[in-house]
């Protein structure tokens, strides 16, 4: 794959289960990977409400593909895997 | 007068006296001698400030000071004649044992909205009432003295205050600043530099808030005197004008059919919009049609706090219900803004610059927050935002309305 996008949610409910831990994500990617992968932050993905997803903190990735209990390292292994086991 | 909120249709008809001070103590001391006080009296629209310098300077000076302002805005708002007030302000200050008399200077200040103002004057450096860059003479003025004080001279002013109109009233520690240490201000910077540099300061920035006024004139104050703070430094202004109004648009409608109203509520222009929660800012995005953008800078340097993010044209946004306690013990505490975290310092700021905030309340309960790994109790968004505006009355005058959707 050429590129991620990557979309963090920072509402309350992923901010306080998780997504805190994610806002320096940028630093962590493995130099390679530079120009490959686009990182936002979102004020709610709206999938906090939903039932059976998983659990806050949710990450959107590739604007179809939702993570749940997302992790900085769950994260990092997900974007080396699209992008062809760079990582 | 140039309307100051353009886009605050119908809410900005009536006027709003924005009074404000800012003050330095003289290096050395641990309590000011000067004090500031404000009282509006609600009921008859009525809006008083008392500005006194107490005799010398630390807590001595303090005590005659604020015992001065606290007598003088009780007189004042009883109605009880100037020189009968004088005379038993003066008659209660302790005597000071070097100098076997009990002083303390007063400037006061009495506007009822429509009317005209009464600012009387005992020792203090003359008021200043600007309109734009003029200065504006007082309707009529005279000399009042008191028999048991002849020494005392209180001058009287009736003044035409109008909106737009700001008036000065400062300590001699202000006007009295560099004297004796610079050269080219043998008498200090003197009531016309006061004048000059607030009308310099007004032709740049003609909206400037009372608040930045004041603290701009303290502050050359200050700047004038190298080496320290040499007298206690008090400035007041007071401004009439209309208000600027900010809206905090927080939590999602209770039925969805009233999201496009609720929306529409945050078309007051950018400067004067919060979004406060991840539901609203997608409400107002889809609504309006905006997107919020986070700066990845900000996700990293958000001190605590989720991160901010902007809407074109919009305002900006921050998370909810985090924010909004922190805002809250800010207010409360009355913390200034510029150490908090960077939500909940924008959100401050903005509430410092305007005058009047409406809180725009959503009242539907987020299911999300009751998840019991969520490792603390969240508050609900409407107990918190009724803390929020008890604490903008009582602790910085602010209007705040509250409307629920
Ligand atoms: S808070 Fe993350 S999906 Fe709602």
């Amino acid at each position: 794959m050429e590129k991620v996008k990557v979309e963090i949610c920072c509402g309350t409910a992923c901010y306080l289960l998780g997504a805190a831990n994610m806002m320096d994500i940028e630093d962590k990617l493995p130099a390679e990977w530079s120009g490959k992968v686009e990182i936002e932050a979102k004020p709610c993905l709206e999938l906090c409400e939903r039932e059976n997803l998983g659990g806050a903190p949710y990450v959107r990735i590739n604007d179809t593909e939702v993570m749940a209990q997302a992790t900085p390292d769950k994260l990092l292994t997900r974007i080396g895997e699209l992008l062809g086991g760079a990582a | 007068m140039a309307d100051l909120t353009p886009n605050a249709q119908g809410s900005a008809a009536d006027l709003f006296i924005e009074m404000e001070a800012a003050q330095f103590t003289k290096t050395g001391q641990g309590a000011c001698g000067d004090d500031v006080r404000f009282l509006t009296v609600e009921k008859e629209n009525r809006h008083l400030v008392a500005l006194s310098d107490g005799l010398g300077s630390g807590v001595k000076a303090n005590v005659l000071a604020t015992m001065t302002t606290a007598m003088a805005i009780e007189f004042l708002k009883s109605n009880i004649p100037t020189l009968e007030a004088v005379e038993i302000i003066m008659d209660s200050l302790p005597i000071c044992e070097v100098r076997k008399i009990g002083y303390a200077t007063f400037s006061l200040f009495d506007f009822r909205l429509g009317g005209k103002a009464r600012i009387s004057e005992m020792g203090n450096p003359g008021y200043i009432h600007l309109r734009g860059v003029e200065e504006v003479p007082p309707l009529k003025d005279w000399q009042v003295v008191s028999e048991h004080w002849p020494d005392r001279e209180v001058r009287e002013c009736e003044v035409d205050f109008r909106a737009g109109d700001r008036i000065i009233m400062c300590s001699d520690g202000v006007t009295q600043s560099g004297l004796g240490v610079r050269k080219d201000m043998k008498f200090g910077w003197r009531r016309s530099g006061v004048l000059a540099f607030a009308r310099e300061r007004i032709e740049r920035e003609p909206d400037i808030s009372a608040r930045d006024l004041s603290l701009a004139i303290a502050r050359q104050a200050l700047n004038i005197t190298p080496g320290g703070c040499k007298d206690d430094i008090s400035c007041a202004v007071v401004y009439l004008r209309h208000p600027r109004v900010m809206r905090v648009l927080t939590g999602p409608p209770y039925y969805k059919e009233n999201d496009a109203e609720y929306a529409r509520q945050a078309l007051l222009g950018p400067d004067h919009i919060v979004a406060c929660g991840g539901t609203t800012a997608n409400i107002l995005e889809r609504e309006l049609g905006v997107k919020v953008k986070v700066r990845l800078a900000d996700m990293k340097t958000a001190g605590g706090l989720p991160p901010i993010g902007t809407m074109e044209g919009v305002g900006i946004a921050t998370e909810g219900i985090l924010t909004l306690g922190r805002v809250l013990s800010a207010l409360e505490q009355m913390r200034p803004p510029e150490k908090e975290p960077t939500a909940a310092r924008a959100i401050l700021e903005r509430m410092m610059r305007h005058d009047r905030i409406e809180f725009i309340i959503g009242t539907k309960v987020n299911e999300s927050h009751q998840d019991p790994n969520i490792p603390q109790d969240l508050e609900l968004r409407r107990s918190v935002v009724k803390r929020i505006a008890a604490a903008l009355e009582k602790n910085y005058r602010k209007k705040v309305t509250l409307n629920y959707y």
